[in-house]
């Protein structure tokens, strides 16, 4: 990695948020390098459509140098950070209205080949979270899945679901708490 | 509920992906300030989560790049000259819709031409003088800030020396030679020991820079017992350390970032009260 020739520069954490704090262009790069393939990876595993996750990874970049001051340390680091940022601007937009209007568009048959005009989706079921997820049982995984990819709150997966309150949460405290397990 | 309990309740997990309530978020957050092993439970799933993630990654499109990075140099400017650039759209606007469409004929044309020439060419010279306006400002503000921060660091220096001259101050000379297995029997370290507030400083004279990972940690010896005085980082000048009641000795020994509970690297300097 810091082989090239000396021109690649590695910041640690610490110096990467002073950096940026202090609105390095630099530094910023140096993020996009390093994160934006973890980040892209999440928001199309949310959203499963390219355009609207190149839409939002742009949002999300945006909102870390937006809110770069507000970032605390003390909660957690850095990726973690920028996880939940790209976390929860895909479940917004999964939940617009532009979203839901552009999955009716994608109903119609016009792309019957399974080879769509030039928006090919990278196999994103078996990286990150997803790959972990899959060593959950069936039960467990639908809930997470619910939970961090579409964005549910408890009781509406219970709804969703058709089973009570009470088994969602056992069900997803489980399931993370074996995610811990298979991380580790 | 013990906190190995708690860690292993699924919370863990929970806060980092997002998935806590508000409530659960608090009280975590208190747990982790409260207990070192909730936070170093919680550092530990963060590390892991962001090693899976990084290994899989998809790569966004390569013009993805340079539109994020052009749009932040936009942001950039924006904050620069907000004011201004608010109050030149606004006046845009209010010109808007008021114009009224007339038909021109002949040499009224060439007016007009020539008066959109000059708008344009107008415009630009202005757009030009506000740059040039906006990084003199920018610069200026820079000055201002750089002589403030000039003006505090001289104080703390000049307050740091009257502290350290104040004859209540006992200075203790922590040397390399004075341990054995010393990894750099050169270094030199001083301890200023306040013995009034018992206030501990600490002057790194000469010490090898640790590696990213490592830091060093000064111990009090208090009765053959180390006790933690905190870690610190190097070119520093005078850091303050933690307040040590009663002590034989000090030494500085180097650890995993963040420090050790109990000194598990080696010695470094040792000094004697």
């Amino acid at each position: 990695m810091d082989k090239h020739l000396g021109t690649t520069i590695t910041y640690n954490e610490q110096e990467l948020v002073s950096l940026l704090k202090n609105r390095d262009n630099r530094a910023f790069a140096y993020l996009y390098d390093n994160y934006s393939g973890a980040l892209y990876g999440i928001i199309l595993q949310i959203l499963d459509n390219m355009e609207l996750s190149n839409d939002v990874l742009q949002e999300v970049f945006i909102n870390i140098w937006r809110k770069i001051e507000s970032y605390d340390p003390s909660k957690g680091r850095l990726y973690t950070w920028m996880l939940n940022i790209a976390r929860n601007a895909s479940i917004d937009t999964l939940r617009s209205r532009s979203f839901q209007n552009s999955q009716k568009n994608q109903s119609f048959p016009e792309n019957v080949d399974g080879l769509s005009a030039g928006t090919s989706i990278p196999n994103i079921d078996h990286i990150g979270l997803k790959k972990m997820l899959e060593k959950l049982k069936s039960e467990q995984r639908v809930l997470i899945d619910l939970a961090y990819f579409k964005g549910y709150t408890h009781e509406e997966i219970a709804d969703i679901e058709g089973i009570p309150l009470g088994t969602v949460k056992t069900r997803i405290r489980t399931a993370l708490q074996q995610l811990r397990n298979i991380l580790k | 509920m013990n906190t190995q309990e708690y860690i292993s309740s699924g919370i863990v997990e929970s806060y980092v992906l997002g998935l806590a309530t508000d409530q659960e978020r608090a009280e975590f957050e208190r747990m982790c300030a409260a207990h070192s092993d909730v936070r170093a439970a919680r550092d530990a799933f963060e590390i892991s989560l962001e090693r899976e993630s990084l290994a899989n990654t998809v790569a966004p499109p390569n013009h993805l790049r340079s539109k994020i990075l052009s749009e932040i140099e936009i942001e950039k400017e924006k904050n620069r000259g907000n004011i201004l650039a608010n109050q030149g759209i606004k006046d845009d606007q209010e010109g808007v819709g008021k114009a009224p469409v007339v038909k021109l004929r002949g040499g009224g044309r060439y007016l007009a031409a020539a008066s959109i020439i000059l708008l344009v060419a107008s415009t630009a010279l202005n757009f030009y003088f506000f740059n040039q306006y906006k990084s003199v400002t920018a610069k200026y503000e820079d000055e201002v800030a750089k002589s403030a921060a000039y003006a505090q660091n001289e104080r703390d220096y000049l307050n740091t020396i009257q502290r350290l001259s104040d004859p209540a101050m006992a200075i203790i000379k922590m040397a390399g030679d004075s341990v054995p297995s010393s990894p750099a029997p050169s270094s030199i370290a001083t301890i200023y020991w306040d013995t009034r507030t018992k206030d501990v400083f600490l002057l790194v004279n000469k010490m090898p820079e640790p590696s990213a990972d490592m830091q060093y940690q000064l111990w009090a010896i208090v009765d053959g017992v180390p006790v933690d005085a905190g870690v610190f980082d190097m070119a520093k000048g005078i850091v303050t350390m933690k307040n040590i009641p009663r002590a034989q000795a000090f030494a500085i020994t180097l650890e995993k970032r963040g420090g050790s509970p109990t000194p598990k690297g080696q010695m470094y300097v040792l000094g004697k009260v």
